[in-house]
């Protein structure tokens, strides 16, 4: 079902990628889905059950942290089996495991700008990987910021990149003190995603 | 024998002896006219825009110069909870959309001032709310309401935030006069 990396690039290339990549390292990948497998993928998003969350930085709807289905957690797991040799060797990043969540976004649905880095928590890269949609969203972009720091304080933040919820698109970014990012506001249409970090 | 009331229930929690903390919310405090001339006033002091992006995104008037607004709030705070307070720090805050604040920018305060937010937008703007949490639970919400004024008591383990502006409302704007209370000391009270 997974193909990292995708037809017509190679490990080496991505991981120069990587490194090269600003504000801060991350990846952005087209057609990591096999499209004969996109139907049942969607089908065991489906099934999985999603709940309105709504907190101080985020309103989306979104299944709960651990799954419930037998199939999405083998769903998660294929991910990680598939996905984590090769971005350990990628990113440098040593990940074994992930944890998977299905969100949709939709109008009003946004994610304040934040970091993901939490030291107690082990979060190593994150990652969202875009689903097919029966509206396309407007708006829903990750956003990638730059941030300043001056020794620990941070002077400044500026936006620096959007990422666009394309279908069959996967994008992973390292989780550091400055790998501060959002998820824009959507404006019209329905964003949905998998998404979750890897850990070691 | 005599009747008496029953004795009040003691207090059986940390959050019941602070229940009773003002947290209350004054309909047209101020009219139409006076927020309208405020807004321009302010306007004309020139906001600047906060851009440190984990924590806010709005714009700001540091100290809008409108002593004789905060006169008034403060003469009707006092009348409100009985404590002889003075304002102590005010500033506006402009929210448009895709605008916040978030709670770690707040300020926690070691004493147990008042705070003032008097909403001098110039429509209610929906879900634009001011929420404020004790120990991470929110207590007291403050709705978009024009000419409204909150009082809340602040203490050492709360905390505000502004909420999320929606860019669905592309005329949205909303602005607010944050000003803090502080009790007079003890010679200084008429």
């Amino acid at each position: 079902m997974w193909r990292l990396p995708p037809s017509g690039l190679d490990e080496a290339a991505l991981a120069a990628a990587w490194r090269a990549a600003t504000p801060f390292p991350h990846l952005v990948l087209d057609d990591v889905i096999d499209p004969a497998a996109l139907e049942a993928l969607m089908a065991i998003v489906d099934d999985e059950p999603v709940e309105r969350y709504q907190g101080e930085i985020f309103v989306f709807d979104a299944t709960a942290p651990e799954p419930t289905t037998a199939a999405f957690r083998a769903l998660r797991d294929d991910f990680a089996a598939a996905l984590a040799p090769a971005l350990t060797r990628i990113t440098g990043k040593p990940v074994t495991r992930v944890d998977m969540r299905g969100f949709a976004y939709g109008p009003g649905h946004y994610l304040l700008p934040h970091t993901d880095h939490q030291v107690e928590l082990g979060r190593a890269l994150a990652y969202a990987c875009y689903l097919p949609t029966p509206a396309p969203p407007v708006g829903g972009e990750l956003e990638l910021f730059r941030c300043v720091h001056d020794g620990e304080a941070l002077t400044a933040t500026e936006p620096a990149l959007t990422i666009g919820p394309r279908a069959n698109r996967l994008a992973v970014f390292d989780v550091s003190v400055v790998s501060l990012h959002q998820v824009r506001e959507v404006l019209a249409g329905l964003r949905i995603s998998l998404a979750g970090w890897f850990y070691p | 024998m005599t009747e008496s009331a029953p004795p009040a229930a003691a207090p059986t929690s940390i959050e019941a002896l602070f229940g009773a903390r003002t947290a209350l919310i004054v309909d047209d405090a101020i009219t139409e006219d006076r927020a309208a001339a405020v807004r321009a006033r302010v306007e004309a002091a020139g906001y600047q825009r906060y851009r440190l992006y984990d924590r806010g995104s709005y714009e700001v008037v540091g100290d809008p110069l409108v002593p004789y607004l905060l006169a008034d709030l403060t003469a009707l705070a006092v009348a409100r909870t009985g404590r002889a307070l003075a304002p102590v720090t005010a500033r506006v805050l402009r929210l448009g959309p895709g605008d916040y604040l978030l709670g770690h920018h707040d300020v926690v305060h070691d004493d147990h001032p008042l705070e003032l937010v008097l909403d001098l937008s110039p429509a209610a703007v929906a879900g634009a709310e001011v929420h404020y949490r004790r120990r991470g639970q929110i207590f007291f919400q403050v709705p978009s309401a024009p000419r409204s004024l909150a009082l809340v008591e602040r203490g050492p383990t709360v905390t505000s935030h502004h909420t999320y502006v929606s860019k669905l409302a592309p005329t949205a704007s909303v602005v607010r006069l944050i000003a803090l209370l502080r009790d007079l000391p003890v010679n200084r009270r008429r």
